[in-house]
């Protein structure tokens, strides 16, 4: 069918290129094209949330995606999120919060949060558990995740002054 | 996204044998054009071996699942500039198909002029699936228990479709929704725009469902919108169905019947009766037929009272 | 400075967090092909034959197995662990009958996995289809087929025990009540499927075996078996793993299928499970009918107890322990905590069409679930509040010690304690008040509560009441040259956080930063032998015990050095951030770097003729052991017109002993929870009366999300300790009292509608069935 097809992305802030057929996925090309393995699979029909990557700045089921697609856009993944060698203030707010377990599920957590604190930085207790609904975690009942979530809007609010939500 | 009727056609199909379990897509012949006219060529070419790739969140995974087997994938992304923009419209607005579905949840001219429209938006699926879906292609996918279909039927939407033969159609909705996934779109047409007329002056709305869990398909829901006039009583409504028939439905017999009383919960009880008359739900993992059937006039009554309480001069 | 006690952050998040997780999808070894499986779509048939030529001549095709294949390269499959089951042979992919929907019948290997898919597309099976035997009742069913043949009945195990006259007891008691339970079939699902790289070496003759695995040494001693590959030319790896709750306990024929065409080939062969195969054709668990008999007195006074357990176990069985064995832990467990006379209890263990059976976080759930139900209904029928009929018959402090009638010591065990704590956190008679106010108004609001003790790890006399032992645990403690120390462990960690507790024993035991331990496992070249790995709710009495009295030993040796160099007596002596000194004069003291070089360099030169210890074996039994317990309460509000159930508060009060580390406790609490209430309101591995599955896809298996979770509010109470090793297991426990706590609570909140709650699956259909609104 199809010949494989040569596309220019940039993933993580650096212009890589892509030589794939067509029906490859997106999430298996960051994973065994890019050996970003940190992208993980869950259930590789849109409904986990594991593969959860930032496509030009918005959360994206990564499997639901065909990675041709992918030409010219901007992608962020769990990989990415460091600053500098250290973590990220969600990433480390995680880590306070025993946010997960496994850790499975936790790449797809990191970039939802990432993404749904740029949009709502002084969330609810209610709209962080509405806003991560599409993510399943099978290890922690999800509470710490929501507490993790919780202080790293604290976190990003101290970084910039912001005012913060009372922990509701 | 992938909801509900997928896993039946998936029992079917290992009943009948083959490929079982797979996540991988088949082979297909990818297509990207960068303008309508070319995209209306490619299915003028391959209509009949091809699927639209708009938001993919429905036909990726039948993909992967190997449920859907194209010869031909048309991915209609570049086109996004080109129908993927909300406009008014003499009164009313035009949502372009390639228009992302939370593109539309955000717009505050449908949060303002279109709140039942708004109300649905944010149950549909979760924000990850919103982000890629697109409201053409949930109208053109027709899944039986999503909520855009029935609200376009309550709306009176018109559905414009184009293809290169035959150039513009217009599809009442009442006309589009055609059975289980099916939709009177030929093979070599694409959906290019929603046109919603004006929203209807002092309307009560409401859009209610009931699902398993938060963001999943509908197990039933319903669409409503409520006129009054001045002395109170109803002078329209409007009630449309999903996720209890093979695909959306309207109860004009329960419209019927609500044109001209005075809103009160046994007129409301009523017209779920007659509402319940066209209704078919289907029996499966999450509830029986008799369940939905049930939860449908639920509903009825529910959204009937929220309806009327927002309509101008009801109390809130 | 000690860390037990604090929620210290996790070794292993690190790297989690930042994507540098090594799950077996990352494992990448040059050469490596990929497997895709065909499986069957039927039930039960007779394959007629299988043509695998165009897939084999497809490209990127390397080979396609079948069922004869594996039966020329291995040894069949059985169970040999349980006197009394009647195992069945098989092979890692069927031969001549397909016996569950997905069963696999051949494997396409191939250069990647798209390509194995096209292939697994071409490969035609022909079937005759048998008549399936569906559930329980077909499996009773004299008239239908046994699905294995070379077994002949559909009964693979029988027991019965008594304890007490039960006649006697039952036949002079004034009230006496029977109701027959049902808990439906669910999964673990954790969120990695299973996967496997095998990877046989023909110039080594070696198998390196990596796996998603809670357990490395039962896979290598399965596979070496059942391969033919000598156990010192087996190695089985595990890295970091994406949940299990049982699952990955266990040694499938997948695992078995891909080994064998990695020796067949001579080259390494990756599968990764997808999520379709894996709810319809890894294993599930909980399916079990229970017919329970309770006498008892008018005044609520428990006398009696009379079970009779029938568990579907689906087709083949798992190996090494078939799930027959987990009726036992049944059978001694569902008197809880409570004071009885005399008891039965009758197991059955049938075979049908189904996926196999697999232990699931507290595969003996059943027990406390029909348990706690029965207590609700009994005190129901008596018009006794379940609270009172709880206190009456529970035993108490100041009873213990005693025996349960099974025989394991009650001693230190909480259970009334949690029960009167979570009473005390609430006002119950507010409440009652309030539950009737809102009855007036036709509103259902309940609640349930629900006790449970666990044997985590149980008495010294357990092992006797079960009929089998779990075994010692070991641990290597080793002390570095540079006074670190490394800990390897027979446990396997997938989300208990061991690198961490484990670490934190060795560390406050030593005197050391928690940073100068390092924890090693899973690679069966190195690690202690361990049929289990992680499972039971072991690991935090076992495995800390193991690791605090090795630790130990090289602590003693390391002080009679250092008293030797610090002239002064071992008393006298602390370990303080690696440096030993002499109490209450700091000026004297030497590093522990010292003393651990030392011992390696100048072990004949050492102060006063001291004898170098720098690595030891510790094999712990468990001492005393002890009981983890804990008190659940729910509260729900019904809807009774659409049947959804919404949970308003969740209340845990659990006694686990001294926390290692209490935000992995209550993780391992709130995650066993949402599993529950995922059991009882979302979650069903449903197969219709012909054997077809229905719930192959994450739409119609459903999970709880952040939305269906509630808040869970833990309380904790720490009984003093009977042993020094004061930690008890508690991975299992929220799992396995959530489904009683929340039916009781739906049950009471339908109370006015006179419904009774005997199954376990309540999805809103249902709900509004038993009430009969539909």
């Amino acid at each position: 069918m199809s010949a494989r097809i040569r596309l220019e992305l940039k993933v993580n802030g650096k212009s890589r290129e892509l030589d794939v057929e067509p029906r490859k996925i997106l999430a298996d090309a960051l994973r065994e094209d890019l050996g970003l393995t940190g992208t993980h699979l869950g259930c590789e029909h849109g409904v986990c949330g594991a593969c959860t990557v930032l496509v030009n700045g918005q959360a994206v089921r990564s499997c639901l995606m065909l990675a041709v697609q992918a030409r010219g856009a901007e992608i962020l993944t769990v990989e990415g999120v460091e600053r500098d060698g250290q973590l990220h203030p969600v990433q480390q707010a995680f880590r306070e919060s025993h946010s997960f377990q496994c850790g499975f599920c936790t790449p797809g957590f990191v970039i939802s949060t990432l993404a749904f604190l740029a949009e709502t930085p002084s969330p609810s207790e209610e709209e962080i558990r509405e806003a991560l609904s599409g993510n399943i975690c099978r290890c922690t009942g999800y509470q710490s995740i929501v507490a993790g979530v919780r202080l790293a809007s604290q976190k990003l609010a101290a970084e910039t002054g912001a005012p913060v939500a009372s922990g509701a | 996204m992938l909801r509900g009727r997928a896993p039946r056609e998936y029992a079917r199909r290992t009943i009948e044998g083959g490929p079982f379990f797979s996540v991988k897509p088949p082979p297909f012949d990818y297509h990207a054009p960068s303008s309508l006219q070319e995209a209306l060529e490619l299915l003028g070419q391959f209509g009949t071996d091809a699927k639209v790739l708009a938001g993919g969140q429905s036909l990726v995974p039948l993909l992967n699942l190997r449920l859907a087997r194209p010869a031909h994938l048309i991915d209609i992304n570049g086109l996004e500039s080109e129908i993927g923009q909300v406009r008014t419209n003499n009164g009313g607005l035009a949502i372009g198909a390639m228009t992302r579905q939370r593109t539309a949840e955000k717009s505050s001219v449908i949060s303002e002029r279109y709140p039942l429209l708004a109300e649905a938006l944010p149950l549909i699926g979760h924000i990850q699936i919103r982000n890629r879906g697109t409201i053409g292609g949930s109208l053109a996918h027709a899944d039986p228990a999503s909520e855009l279909p029935a609200v376009a039927l309550v709306l009176d939407a018109d559905l414009v479709v184009r293809s290169k033969s035959r150039g513009e159609r217009v599809i009442k909705a009442d006309s589009f929704f055609v059975s289980f996934l099916t939709t009177a779109l030929e093979p070599d047409e694409l959906l290019v725009e929603v046109r919603l007329p004006g929203w209807p002056s002092g309307a009560g709305w409401s859009y209610q469902e009931i699902s398993r869990r938060h963001g999943d398909f509908a197990m039933v829901g319903v669409a409503c919108l409520v006129r009054l006039n001045a002395g109170g009583a109803i002078a329209e409504a409007r009630l449309a169905y999903t996720g209890a028939a093979p695909s959306p439905v309207r109860s004009r017999e329960a419209e019927q019947f609500l044109a001209g009383q005075q809103p009160s919960t046994d007129a409301f009880a009523e017209a779920a009766e007659h509402a319940a008359k066209v209704l078919d739900p289907a029996s499966d993992v999450h509830a029986s037929a008799a369940y939905r059937l049930h939860v449908a006039k639920v509903l009825t009554r529910r959204a009937l009272q929220v309806a009327v309480s927002r309509a101008t001069g009801g109390a809130a | 400075m000690r860390t037990i006690g604090t929620s210290i952050q996790r070794v292993e998040d690190e790297r989690v967090l930042t994507g540098r997780g090594r799950y077996v999808d990352d494992v990448v070894v040059p050469g490596m092909l990929h497997a895709a499986f065909v499986r069957s779509p039927h039930p039960h048939a007779r394959i007629t034959g299988i043509d695998s030529t165009k897939a084999a001549a497809m490209p990127g095709v390397v080979a396609v197995l079948t069922g004869a294949d594996m039966q020329r390269i291995c040894n069949p499959m059985t169970i040999q662990m349980l006197q009394g089951y009647k195992s069945p042979a098989f092979f890692g992919l069927a031969t001549d009958t397909v016996r569950f929907v997905g069963d696999p019948v051949a494997v396409v290997v191939a250069e990647s996995r798209y390509l194995a898919e096209d292939a697994c597309d071409a490969i035609e099976v022909g079937y005759a289809s048998l008549t399936p035997v569906a559930t329980i009742e077909h499996a009773l069913d004299p008239s239908r087929p046994a699905i294995f043949a070379d077994v002949g009945t559909n009964t693979l195990f029988e027991q019965s025990h008594t304890y007490g006259d039960v006649d006697a007891v039952f036949a002079s008691a004034e009230r006496v009540f029977t109701e027959k339970f049902r808990q439906h079939r669910y999964a673990n699902v954790p969120m990695e499927t299973r996967g496997c790289v095998a990877n046989y070496d023909p110039s080594t003759r070696e198998l390196v075996y990596t796996v998603a695995t809670q357990s490395p040494h039962g896979v290598r001693f399965a596979l070496s078996g059942i391969l033919g590959i000598p156990a010192d030319r087996t190695r089985v790896v595990s890295g970091d793993v994406g949940g299990a709750f049982g699952l990955k306990g266990f040694v499938y024929r997948e695992d078995v299928a891909i080994s064998a065409a990695s020796k067949h080939l001579g080259r390494p062969v990756k599968w990764i499970e997808d999520r379709n195969e894996h709810l319809m054709a890894s294993a599930h668990a909980r399916e079990e009918d229970l017919e329970l008999t309770v006498a008892a007195r008018n005044d609520g006074t428990l006398l009696g107890l009379k079970a009779k357990l029938v568990m579907n176990q689906g087709s083949y069985p798992l190996l090494p322990f078939p799930s027959a064995l987990f009726t036992s832990i049944m059978r001694v467990m569902l008197p809880g905590p409570y004071k009885l006379q005399a008891y039965s209890f009758d197991t059955t263990v049938v075979a049908s069409n189904k996926a196999p059976y697999v232990a699931y976080r507290a595969p003996w759930e059943m027990e406390t679930f029909v348990r706690e139900r029965m207590l609700d209904i009994v005190a129901h029928e008596l018009q006794m509040d379940p609270v009172d009929i709880r206190r009456k018959n529970m035993v108490t402090a100041a009873e213990q010690p005693i025996h349960m009638i099974t025989g394991p010591t009650l001693e230190r065990m909480s259970a009334r304690e949690t029960l009167d704590r979570s009473l005390a956190l609430f006002d119950y008679a507010a409440f009652r008040d309030d539950q009737r106010k809102a009855r007036e108004h036709g509103e259902l609001r309940g609640l349930g509560i629900a006790t449970f003790i666990e044997a985590a790890p149980g008495p010294r006399d357990m092992s006797a009441a079960l009929g089998f032992g779990l075994g010692k645990e070991r641990a290597h403690v080793r002390l570095e040259t540079d006074g670190h120390l490394t800990v390897i462990t027979a446990q396997m960690p997938h989300g208990q956080g061991h690198e961490t507790t484990l670490a934190q024993v060795a560390a406050d035991e030593m005197g050391v930063p928690f940073e100068h331990v390092r924890v090693v496992y899973g690679d069966t070249r190195y690690t202690p032998f361990s049929l289990i790995g992680t499972g039971g709710s072991r690991s935090a009495t076992m495995a800390s015990g193991a690791v605090l009295y090795g630790t130990r030993r090289i602590k003693e040796a390391v002080l009679k050095i250092a008293a030797g160099m610090l002239e002064a007596s071992v008393d006298d002596l602390q370990i303080d951030e690696a440096m030993i000194s002499v109490k209450g004069a700091p000026q004297r003291a030497v590093p522990l770097a010292q003393i651990a070089i030392m011992s390696y360099m100048a072990a004949d030169h050492l102060p006063g003729g001291a004898q170098p210890l720098t690595e030891v074996d510790h094999d712990f039994d468990g001492d005393e052991g002890g009981w983890a317990q804990a008190t659940h309460a729910c509260w729900v509000t019904v809807d009774r017109d659409t049947g959804q159930v919404k949970i308003d508060r969740y209340l845990v009060v659990e006694d686990c002993g001294t926390m290692i580390n209490p935000a992995i406790v209550e993780g391992q609490v709130r995650g066993g929870v949402a599993q529950g209430i995922g059991g009882v309101l979302y979650e069903h591995s449903a197969y219709d009366e012909e054997g077809q599955f229905l719930a192959g896809t994450f739409m119609d298996y459903l999970l709880p999300t952040t939305t269906e979770v509630p808040t869970i509010e833990i309380d904790h109470l720490e009984t003093p300790p009977i042993s020094p090793v004061n930690f008890r297991g508690v991975g299992e426990g929220g799992a396995l009292i959530a489904p009683a706590a929340l039916t009781n609570a739906i049950e009471d909140a339908l109370a006015p509608l006179g419904v009774k709650i005997t199954e376990q699956y309540l999805p809103p259909a249902r709900i509004l069935e038993l009430t009969g609104t539909i």
